[in-house]
């Protein structure tokens, strides 16, 4: 009896020595949570949802101080994985992305831009190259296509257009949905 | 594997047990899978060769290869002669594309690609002359067979050789840099695919190239074993490859008639055993597989000098009467050779580019034959079998060559699951058709595959730029910081600067009475102030507790100094340190090679106005408020410019298609005149609506403002 006691203080007192260590030497840093959002965001540091990037964003939604929907370009699918992420209630989309199927990027009209810098300061990746009085252009490769040029622009010589697709970027369509289930069930009800 | 086409007691009893189940033939050969379709090779075999065809116009796609674009070395109206480099470029992995024919070059524009999207591409359009004047020995060589690869390698990528068999990579750069690399040259002569004949009818006729070829390839390589496959299908080809390498090390191999024998991994296996891991080039095992076409093309690059400027076709497919092989100049339409053939019926449907089990539908039938294309298929449509549920039998997982399953990558690439098709290594697939071709339920398995494929490099790439997006903008953040911190430490260098100053000027007022406000001279003097200041500032004890801030305003006040009688290189030093920061990102660079710009001229205003007040301070005050004028007026000639040019493209709307600016519309472009064809018209209208849109939304958000 007494020793059956010893032996399984002894393993306690073990065992609570172990995870101590480990909770000291594989200790964390940051918080994996907000990590975690953020990199199901999609990154367009558009401001959409209200906070001035996708980052901090992800961090108010690992303390729990914000709604779970806010993503607009993420859509439907973001908001999933977010509360899965955070165990919270799935909640619709109050907005929803108008154009998912193809990237659309910001292209400057060099011949109306004046040279005013308000795009450059707008942009939250640096995607826009140009100096004071001189021409800017947008680097299609960088651009998340936030439109968050758009509106700073004094001469409105910013349009978003879809991205070409080239046959490097071209992408074979899905077949064509059939009618036949992927299981046929048996007997057929009519 | 046999080497004589005699057979062995057990192949006898395999072929006699095949009449029965007809999958008995996979233990013949040594790959897994495969399948045995109707050949139909007779058809195009049962006309002779066409040599002398050369159509009116070519069409030269400017990339015709894995890699990048090349760029046209000729202008319009240039008359060209036949193997004359039209296009080529530096700027990456790229294979030249020389003049097929004589002729004239009358235009180089977006022609559709023999591609399955049906997009189109720059290309070069070359009118023919009908001459076909050559340039001998275009690629000037004295015949010898170089001696090191890297010889060879650049002697290829000028002759635009590329992998004929099918997928188009540059073939110098599949070449080894080294001797000795490579163990086995392996020719590829299997011609799997049923109605293609191109390779059989090369074999028949060119085959002393063929050999010629690949003993040049094994000698500048240091190969020693030099072995061809050929499958058993092809009598007459086995026997000219036989007699054109004999006395040669060239050992022609005889290999069953299995599909898809032709593919690399398959006929690698099949002749020396070795199974490629996947993942792994052959090169790295040791292996060079190359077709019987590219063979023939390096013999003629390097004896003859003659670039790829045709190849060997097969037009075929049961809806031609007359189908037929034909060395096909680089460019030739296919609808044209497809009408040479003598359709049965009008061509009304998609022509195939490639065999019935690989190839691919083209989206217009008026595309041009490129270094690539091996085979135009005629085949009238038939009504599809309809697709029914899987009922997973499994054929097509005992059909599959590469050994995957197919019918679990079907069902999660149509459930969308993508991980889960990634690791069923669906990029493993070659696409050869084996497992649609088996399946009872005719499910189009290929297409959810090539589907799928898209699908995740889709997904990688909005990943990757994803976290392109997040660095730049947690860079952008890092350097707004540091940018306000050093404003801030500007600031406090200024203030700093002006406490000085005073206590100075307090000290020295007896002599320096209070002087006029001459510019100059005031600026000289706070100049000469700040310097002093400066001095004061070293020579302090350092006793001070606020030591570091002051040290750094002192620093910073200096600098100023500095600047101002450098004007334009001052305020460059932030850019400059961003550069260091992140050399590698040339577009970081760029940014802040603009950024410098943009300081410059900031910089160079402020010093034409800097002898108005001696203080930076009011002087940027002034410059904003002159700014603030400036940019009002700019904004109202921008607008102008804008509306005058919407008014020029209205006005010009119904006589002229051209979208180009105003100036250039007027002139009769040659381009624009030149064969206007549907797709740069049905371009040109959306250009049109896009513009008209543009102009609109402009119209009412300047009228938005006004009211
Ligand atoms: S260029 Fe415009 S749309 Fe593109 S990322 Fe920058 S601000 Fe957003
Ligand atoms: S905001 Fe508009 S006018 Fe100003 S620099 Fe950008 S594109 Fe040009
Ligand atoms: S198409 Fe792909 S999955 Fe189907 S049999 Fe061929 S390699 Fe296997
Ligand atoms: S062959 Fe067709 S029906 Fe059979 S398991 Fe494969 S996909 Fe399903």
């Amino acid at each position: 009896m007494i020793s059956a006691i010893l032996i399984f203080l002894a393993l306690a007192i073990l065992f609570g020595i172990l995870l101590g260590y480990a909770s000291v030497r594989f200790k964390i840093e940051g918080n994996p949570v907000a990590e975690q959002i953020d990199n199901v965001l999609p990154q367009t540091q558009c401001g959409q949802c209200g906070f001035p990037g996708c980052k901090p964003y992800a961090e108010a939604l690992a303390k729990g101080e914000s709604e779970v929907n806010l993503c607009v370009p993420g859509g439907h699918e973001v908001m999933i994985q977010i509360s899965e992420i955070t165990h919270r209630e799935p909640k619709e989309m109050e907005a929803e992305p108008e154009n998912i199927a193809q990237k659309i990027v910001a292209k400057i009209d060099e011949d109306i831009c004046i040279g005013c810098v308000h795009c450059i300061k707008a942009c939250p990746v640096d995607a826009i190259l140009g100096a004071t009085k001189m021409m800017h252009t947008v680097i299609e490769s960088e651009c998340t296509g936030c439109e968050k040029c758009i509106p700073v622009c004094p001469v409105d010589c910013i349009a978003m257009i879809p991205e070409e697709v080239t046959p490097q970027t071209w992408g074979w369509p899905e077949p064509t949905p059939q009618e036949a289930p992927l299981i046929q069930t048996f007997p057929p009800k009519d | 594997m046999t080497t004589t086409p005699t057979r062995t007691f057990k192949q006898k009893l395999i072929l006699g047990l095949s009449k029965l189940y007809p999958m008995a033939k996979r233990a013949l050969y040594r790959f897994h899978g495969g399948v045995f379709p109707r050949y139909n090779k007779e058809l195009s075999l049962s006309h002779p060769l066409i040599t002398d065809f050369i159509p009116k116009t070519l069409v030269l796609p400017l990339q015709q290869h894995v890699g990048v674009i090349t760029e046209p070395l000729v202008t319009l109206g240039d008359l060209v002669l036949k193997n004359q480099l039209l296009a080529n470029t530096e700027k990456g992995l790229a294979a030249p594309i020389h003049a097929p024919t004589s002729g004239k070059i009358v235009a180089i524009e977006e022609r559709t690609l023999p591609h399955a999207s049906g997009l189109s591409g720059l290309s070069i359009i070359l009118e023919s002359d009908q001459k076909d004047q050559a340039i001998e020995n275009s690629l000037d060589v004295d015949g010898s067979i170089p001696e090191m690869p890297d010889k060879l390698k650049a002697l290829i990528h000028r002759a635009g050789i590329v992998g004929m068999g099918g997928a188009g990579f540059p073939t110098f750069a599949k070449i080894p840099s080294q001797k000795g690399q490579i163990k086995y040259l392996l020719i590829n002569g299997a011609e799997c695919e049923p109605f293609i004949t191109c390779d059989d009818v090369l074999m028949q006729t060119r085959a002393n190239d063929i050999v010629q070829g690949a003993l040049i390839v094994a000698q500048s390589l240091g190969i020693e074993h030099i072995l061809c496959g050929i499958e058993d299908n092809k009598g007459k080809a086995i026997k000219a490859m036989q007699k054109a390498a004999k006395d040669t090390n060239v050992q022609i191999k005889v290999v069953v008639t299995a599909y898809p024998m032709g593919g690399q991994t398959q006929l690698t296996q099949e002749l020396t055993g070795i199974e490629l891991p996947a993942h792994t080039h052959a090169i790295d095992v040791g292996v060079l597989m190359m077709n019987v076409a590219t063979f023939a093309a390096i013999y003629q690059a390097v004896i003859h000098g003659n670039p790829l400027t045709s190849r060997y076709v097969t037009v075929s497919g049961l809806g031609l009467n007359h189908p037929f092989n034909i060395d096909a100049r680089l460019g030739s339409s296919f609808k044209e050779l497809a009408l040479l053939a003598e359709p049965k019926t009008p061509l009304t449907y998609p022509l195939i580019k490639g065999g019935p089990m690989m190839g691919i539908e083209m989206q217009s039938n008026d595309v041009p034959i490129i270094k690539t294309t091996n085979c135009i298929l005629a085949t009238p449509p038939e009504p599809m079998e309809e697709p029914m549920p899987c009922i997973r039998c499994g054929e097509c997982m005992d059909a599959c060559p590469i050994n995957l399953l197919p019918q679990q990558l079907y069902w999660h690439s149509r459930s969308h699951e993508f991980d889960k098709v990634e690791e069923l290594k669906v990029f493993d697939c070659i696409e050869c058709g084996c497992c649609s071709f088996v399946c009872p339920s005719h499910i189009p398995l290929v297409q959810y595959y090539r589907f799928a494929k898209s699908e995740i490099k889709h997904i990688k790439q909005e990943e990757a730029t994803a976290e392109l997006a997040k660095k730049r903008h947690e860079f952008r953040q890092e350097r707004l910081e540091r940018e306000k911190k050093e404003r801030e430490d500007r600031i406090r260098a200024k203030k700093e600067a002006v406490k000085q100053k005073a206590a100075q000027k307090a000290s020295a007022e007896t002599t320096e009475t209070e002087k006029p406000k001459a510019n100059a001279a005031a600026a000289a003097a706070a100049r000469a102030a700040k310097a002093r200041a400066a001095k004061n500032g070293k020579e302090t004890p350092p006793a001070e507790p606020k030591l570091s801030a002051r040290d750094r305003a002192i620093a910073a006040a200096k600098k100023r100094t500095d600047a101002a009688s450098k004007p334009t290189e001052s305020n460059t030093t932030t850019p400059t340190k961003k550069q260091k920061d992140k050399p590698k990102d040339p577009k970081a660079a760029a940014m802040a090679a603009a950024k410098k710009r943009a300081a410059k001229a900031a910089k160079e205003k402020h010093s034409t106005q800097a002898d108005a007040t001696a203080s930076t301070e009011t002087d940027a005050t002034d410059t904003t408020d002159t700014m603030k004028d400036k940019r009002a007026a700019a904004v109202e000639a921008a607008r102008q410019k804008a509306a005058e040019k919407k008014r020029a493209k209205q006005s010009e709307q119904p006589e002229n298609d051209s979208l180009e600016t105003p100036s250039v519309a007027t002139k009769p472009s040659d381009e624009t005149t030149a064969t206007p064809n549907k797709a740069s018209d049905a371009k040109r209208k959306a250009a049109m609506a896009a513009a008209k849109a543009r102009a609109k939304k402009q119209q009412s958000k300047t009228t938005e403002e006004k009211t």
